[in-house]
């Protein structure tokens, strides 16, 4: 194996690829889309909680209407003196979404409240008006029982959880598990994206090689091992500058936020000169800390390149296999399920693992190398898992990738020069044993 | 000494042994024709001494060596199924496969220039191979083979698929090559190309070499026993000869093989019968005769012949 020419291979994919506009587009238009798709999904949900419902009340108790309209103003309405059946009528007409009739045997007994609705609203809706009711007859019945102030505010309390972590340092800090779970599913969702990403390129530049019919030519100068590792590395090497780019934008924006908005508070300060003492002082009162991410541990960068890295090794070289064994990218359909079956597997353990992230299905579906490097990295992101773990997982996915690279490097080579027809999984059994 | 050395080389894939038990020698500063039918083994053959594949067994060296992947980078090899990254500009492709036979980045960028000045396409340098009409990325091809400046070429199938005029470039370029002292392997199932430009031939058929040497030789051997003749007039008397074998046949030609030993004058009294004769010529018989009389009629399918 010459390193020479897998240097070569490593350089023409790299080069002809990140000038490619292709490349250039999607490094931009990835991040616009899912800010985007962010921006949609927080507005559908800005925009939905303003379908107001309105609910109508028959308070036969002249004390729990006005109760409710300090919880929610506009949400209910007092219909009491509109007879049952124009209620019922309005609710068919859909004017009204549902009535509640509230009596005394609501507050004394035991009795529940009914809702009647048209059946809109959804859950939703009907957990809303459980709650708000639950409140009021209780706040009532509290009111009417004379209990002490004490126990008023008893009820009245609201408990929280406030979360703080011990480090092995033994410093007390506020926890940032919120904040780590969202890093953890960025993380493995970005090698889920690439693994399936990179890994379908992989696979079109395999088979544009033999498509353009230029692999024999190239075969009869590099031998075809030299061939795949230039290839898996060329397209690394464009995977990490991606990775690269987008990371270094986003600490940067990070960094850059708190000034820029620090630049933009200036002008206002400008007015007046004789205060610009104070301006200085008042700016750091605006936290710039809150526009900049919280810190990320560097160990975590450095798992996350690791994992990164292994798991595009080990599915790259599936990739490329399955582009030789092709005729064309129509083709890659039969075997393409099974391959994206792991990486569905790992991407849904994570969500386990978000939960749960030393849960067992979350620690076994870590240590299968196909879903490691999805699950683990979340995991480590999350909580911390025990170092046997982490290392553990690191040499089964070496252990996978010599496995999958051996695989690959026998079916690609009798492969990328079978033209006319794709292989089937008899044939490959074949390559195999060769 | 001999710069191909091929020796009882076999291949299989599975049930189908595509090369059985190949011999044969180039000489340097020849061109050597490798000839048969489709699907007589003849690009395996090629494979195996370009060290695309391996043989099962037997040996091949280069210039006295074992093949390897050194022996790639002495060898410009031209495959029959032709192609470039279409997407790739026409220097930076040209470069990129001198460098990969073991040029440096500046002496592949030098014979890329050169090479695209000799064949008028300097203009070519920054576009894309898919901008380009099939006979100017053929000719971008040729200069891929020759570019790193080997002692050995390697053409299989090179004219199908080519035009006329990149055809005759081609020609001319073996022939240009071979004066220089290179050595030249083509392969080719059409026979009439090998007979114009080739030195030594080896037949091939089903994955046997069954008849090989010196061109020249080989046709003095089989001795003047065939007859070209053009007429004008009724061609049903051609079905009607005995002992012969008729090639090429068209409305007013014909070769015909005279076999065991008849008169030659018997035949053109025949014809003179029927139709008026413009030529009646005895000859040496054609690479195609030769071909069909050392395997047998049944044992080719006579379509794959030109």
């Amino acid at each position: 194996m010459s390193l020479h020419q897998i240097l070569l291979v490593l350089k023409r994919e790299y080069m002809t690829r990140i000038r490619s506009k292709a490349f250039i587009l999607a490094t931009i238009l990835i991040p616009v889309g899912m800010i985007a798709f962010i921006g949609i999904v927080i507005g559908i949900s800005v925009w939905d909680s303003d379908t107001d419902r309105t609910i109508g009340i028959v308070d036969q108790t002249e004390v729990l209407y006005p109760r409710l309209t300090e919880i929610s103003p506009e949400r209910y309405e007092d219909f009491s003196k509109i007879p049952q059946d124009s209620l019922r009528a309005l609710v068919q007409e859909q004017e009204v979404d549902g009535y509640v009739i509230l009596n005394e045997d609501h507050i004394t007994g035991n009795a529940n409240p009914e809702f009647v609705s048209g059946g809109s609203g959804g859950l939703g809706l009907q957990q809303t008006i459980k709650s708000d009711l639950r409140e009021v007859i209780r706040n009532e019945r509290l009111a009417r029982a004379n209990v002490s102030d004490d126990v008023q505010k008893i009820y009245e309390s609201q408990i929280t959880l406030e979360m703080r972590k011990l480090t092995k340092e033994g410093k007390e800090t506020d926890s940032d598990t919120g904040f780590m779970t969202v890093v953890g599913l960025a993380m493995g969702f970005i090698i889920f994206g690439s693994i399936s990403g990179y890994g379908g390129l992989i696979t079109r530049s395999v088979i544009e090689e033999k498509t353009n019919r230029i692999i024999e030519v190239i075969a009869s100068s590099v031998k075809p091992i030299e061939l795949l590792l230039g290839k898996m590395g060329g397209i690394g090497a464009l995977a990490l500058t991606q990775l690269t780019i987008w990371i270094t934008t986003l600490i940067g924006l990070g960094m850059a936020a708190g000034p820029v908005a620090q630049m933009f508070m200036t002008p206002d300060m400008k007015e007046n000169l004789a205060n610009a003492d104070q301006a200085a002082q008042a700016s750091p009162a605006l936290d710039p800390e809150i526009f900049s991410i919280p810190p990320i541990d560097a160990s975590l960068i450095i798992y996350f390149i690791i994992f990164f890295l292994l798991g595009y090794l080990i599915y790259s070289a599936i990739f490329a296999a399955l582009g030789s064994a092709v005729d064309s990218e129509a083709d890659t359909q039969q075997y393409m399920f099974p391959i994206m079956v792991p990486i569905f597997i790992g991407y849904f353990i994570m969500f386990r693992a978000m939960e749960n992230p030393d849960g067992m299905l979350s620690i076994v579906g870590s240590l299968i190398p196909f879903c490691t490097p999805i699950v683990m990295i979340t995991r480590i992101a999350i909580t911390d898992v025990p170092f046997w773990q982490i290392g553990l997982s690191i040499l089964l996915m070496i252990g996978t990738f010599i496995g999958t690279m051996w695989l690959s490097a026998k079916i690609y080579s009798v492969g990328i020069l079978s033209y006319g027809k794709s292989a089937n999984w008899k044939e490959l059994m074949k390559w195999i044993k060769e | 000494m001999a710069v191909i050395e091929v020796q009882n080389i076999n291949k299989s894939f599975g049930d189908t042994q595509a090369v059985r038990d190949v011999s044969f020698e180039i000489p340097k500063g020849r061109i050597f024709g490798l000839l048969g039918p489709n699907g007589a083994g003849k690009t395996t053959a090629i494979r195996i001494i370009n060290h695309i594949l391996i043989a099962d067994s037997g040996t091949v060296t280069i210039n006295g060596m074992k093949v390897s992947s050194e022996t790639q980078s002495m060898i410009g090899y031209m495959p029959e199924e032709r192609g470039l990254y279409k997407k790739m500009k026409v220097g930076e492709q040209l470069i990129y496969l001198a460098q990969l036979k073991g040029l440096s980045h500046a002496e592949a960028k030098e014979k890329t220039h050169y090479w695209l000045d000799r064949f008028e396409a300097t203009d070519w340098y920054h576009k894309e191979i898919g901008e380009l009409s099939k006979g100017m990325s053929q000719k971008i091809q040729f200069i891929a083979t020759i570019a790193h400046n080997p002692d050995i070429y390697i053409f299989d199938e090179p004219f199908s698929g080519l035009d006329p005029i990149n055809s005759e470039m081609l020609k001319e370029i073996v022939i240009e090559l071979r004066d220089k002292g290179n050595t030249i392997l083509f392969s080719t199932h059409r026979m009439e190309q090998v007979e114009q430009m080739c030195d030594e031939i080896c037949l091939f058929n089903k994955g046997r070499a069954v008849l090989k040497g010196n061109l020249r030789n080989i046709k003095q051997k089989f001795g003047k026993n065939t007859i070209n003749i053009e007429f004008e007039g009724d061609a049903s008397f051609l079905d009607k000869l005995e002992d012969v074998r008729i090639n090429n046949r068209s409305t007013n030609f014909a070769e015909i093989r005279v076999l065991n030993g008849q008169h030659m004058q018997d035949i053109l009294k025949t014809a003179m019968d029927h139709a008026e004769i413009y030529k009646f010529e005895r000859v040496e018989p054609s690479l195609t005769e030769i071909f069909i009389s050392t395997v047998g009629e049944d044992n080719i399918n006579p379509n794959e012949l030109g």
